[in-house]
């Protein structure tokens, strides 16, 4: 009873305008103190199984247009350091098989062709990277995805994998055929730095030029400073 | 106590209030030049105080660089402007008919206020790419980053324990929530280029596990960027604990993606990834892309719209919806909103803007009060006028 007397003089007493003045003036600075403390804390959850190979694109900060280090092949990002490592890396040579257009090499494209056909279009990249990019079977599965493949285990490599010389040195060859697109590929491991010649585009176009895919890995002479 | 209650509840007071406000936003919109939108913000208006030097770029700048002005933040003017509207209602307003127009503008003042207090305090923008074909459960800051140690031993999920960048000072030791770990930050750097160490460079890092090792990356620090089309590269050495023993020194970034081989911490028993990245929000439903369009007025690269149609689904699979999100009109889902924000990777990447903001309603509620009680006010005014000439 008494304290239900003590709350109610409280409540009276707080009504007082001046009194009120104050009770307000405590609210909005208890607010903003609140506000000046507030951080965030170290917390834990859990998520549905995630896929690690799955690359997600990079958050594009700018809101309005695409960035010229946007993704370019619909995973990779240009890093800080890539493109110098890339410029690093050297040049190479290699021979424009017939029907395929040469586009300029932009970013960190080394060389950047082009083939139409009556079934679609195909795009071959070359792409030179530091380091090993998270290893072979990474980055086959990476490719496997891009054209709607499942990741395959290690030993499932030789299925779609076989060995092939580029520029005199052991690299390897890559088939993918995925359902409306494909991926021929090349890759090798070169001085330290790898390098990635991707033939991606409709499936029919892919794997008509084969022939000629297999031609221009044979004429890619890389610029060797090594030897 | 009176002079005190007489100088919060005094129209000087508000005129004061209201000039600093004034020189608040001409500074801050100068600043904005150089720092971007979302840094200027902080600076001025979250927070107490603040000082305008000079731009050493300005013309003149060499010269006047020394130039310092000091004035009062965003918080104190907003909370100072609080106070003195709710000090002049208990002094000066007595609550009639008469006056209820008044009240109602000052009603839909103080929401106001107050709304932006809880933009600030409980809003939570970030961005969700979407691949066409593809689908998401999370979004990611593109400012704030997080470092987590992710479990996947389970075959059902993953547990993830993240620590907030803001939190990684130098010498500063955290406990990893729910795991047996703490670490220590060796060094923090807000941007940095990482490269791999090259024959001329430096090869010095005190990384002594992890990717820096195997791969010979090095950190350059740089100064932060606050262009808004540009990230900051953060990079962090941390030391990972296990009670009182020291498992090696990590480098992660979170430029590090999923291009890049997992760093693994073993922990006895258990072994986590560790990893620097973007702080993620994950959200109980999956948005699936299924169609991106950007159309661009004819015969120019300028945009005319971006709209994408996604899937959404739910793990209440009553709450499943699909819907079309373009400009101007974005998705109110589960207290989120989507809005289509960009588009990457030649048109196959939607990028939607994901804010959560629990008072979302309050700033329209406030325009509508103080719409009414202008009406009313004015609306008084106008028929005691007609009411006199006819008279």
């Amino acid at each position: 009873m008494r304290q239900t007397a003590h709350i109610i003089k409280f409540i009276h007493s707080a009504l007082v305008p001046e009194r009120r003045l104050q009770v307000c003036c405590l609210s909005v600075f208890c607010l903003l103190g609140f506000v000046a403390c507030e951080q965030a804390e170290p917390t834990s959850y859990l998520i549905p199984k995630e896929d690690r190979s799955l690359t997600m694109p990079a958050p594009v900060a700018d809101s309005a247009k695409e960035k010229a280090s946007a993704p370019l092949d619909g995973s990779m990002r240009i890093l800080p350091g890539m493109q110098a490592a890339a410029d690093e890396a050297g040049g190479l040579s290699y021979t424009v098989p017939e029907g395929w257009e040469d586009l300029p090499a932009s970013g960190i494209r080394k060389a950047n062709l082009k083939v139409s056909d009556e079934n679609g279009t195909a795009e071959l990249t070359v792409l030179v990277f530091p380091g090993d990019v998270g290893g072979r079977l990474a980055n086959i599965n990476r490719w496997r995805g891009q054209v709607g493949l499942d990741n395959a285990p290690s030993e499932d490599l030789p299925k779609f994998t076989e060995g092939y010389a580029i520029s005199q040195h052991p690299g390897l060859y890559v088939r993918l055929e995925g359902g409306a697109q494909s991926i021929l590929g090349g890759l090798l491991p070169f001085h330290g730095s790898t390098w990635f010649f991707k033939f991606l585009g409709n499936s029919s176009t892919v794997l008509s030029n084969e022939a000629k895919m297999k031609a221009f890995l044979d004429s890619v002479q890389l610029e060797d400073s090594h030897h | 106590m009176k002079p005190l209650f007489q100088f919060f509840s005094s129209l000087k007071l508000t005129v004061v209030l209201l000039s600093f406000s004034l020189l608040l936003i001409f500074f801050g919109t100068l600043d904005q030049v150089q720092y971007g939108i979302w840094h200027t913000q902080e600076l001025y208006f979250e927070s107490f105080l603040v000082v305008w030097a000079f731009p050493e770029h300005a013309p003149l700048g060499q010269h006047l660089d020394w130039i310092r002005i000091p004035m009062p933040g965003g918080y104190l003017l907003g909370g100072m402007l609080l106070i003195n509207l709710l000090a002049a209602h208990f002094t000066r307003f007595k609550l009639s008919w008469a006056k209820c127009g008044i009240f109602l503008i000052h009603f839909g003042l103080i929401l106001l206020l107050i709304s932006e207090l809880m933009t600030d305090i409980l809003a939570v923008e970030s961005q969700m790419p979407v691949d066409e074909g593809g689908s998401s459960n999370y979004s990611q800051g593109f400012r704030e980053n997080e470092l987590v140690f992710i479990d996947r031993s389970h075959s059902e999920h993953d547990s993830v324990h993240t620590i907030p960048a803001s939190l990684l000072k130098p010498g500063k030791r955290i406990d990893v929530p729910n795991t047996p770990l703490s670490i220590r930050t060796v060094r923090y750097h807000a941007n940095a280029e990482i490269g791999r160490a090259t024959s001329g460079s430096p090869t010095e890092s005190i990384a002594t596990r992890g990717v820096a090792v195997r791969m010979g990356i090095i950190v350059n620090p740089k100064p932060e960027t606050y262009s808004e089309d540009e990230i900051n590269t953060v990079s962090a050495f941390v030391e990972v604990f296990k009670g009182e023993a020291s498992l090696g020194t990590w480098l992660v970034c979170n430029v590090m993606d999923e291009r890049f081989p997992p760093q693994m911490v073993n922990a006895g028993d258990r072994s986590f990834e560790i990893a620097l990245r973007f702080t993620r929000h994950y959200y109980p439903f999956e948005i699936e892309l299924i169609d991106f369009k950007h159309e661009k007025y004819p015969g120019t690269e300028v945009p005319f719209n971006f709209s994408s149609e996604v899937k959404l689904t739910h793990q209440d699979s009553t709450k499943n919806q699909k819907a079309l999100i373009y400009m101007n009109h974005p998705l109110r889902y589960e207290g989120l909103t989507f809005f289509q924000a960009s588009f990457a990777n030649q048109d196959k990447t939607s990028i939607f803007q994901v804010v959560r903001n629990p008072g979302w309603l309050l700033p329209y509620l406030s325009v509508l009060l103080m719409g009414l009680g202008m009406c009313a006010q004015f609306g008084r005014h106008f028929f005691k006028f007609l009411g006199k000439q006819r008279g």
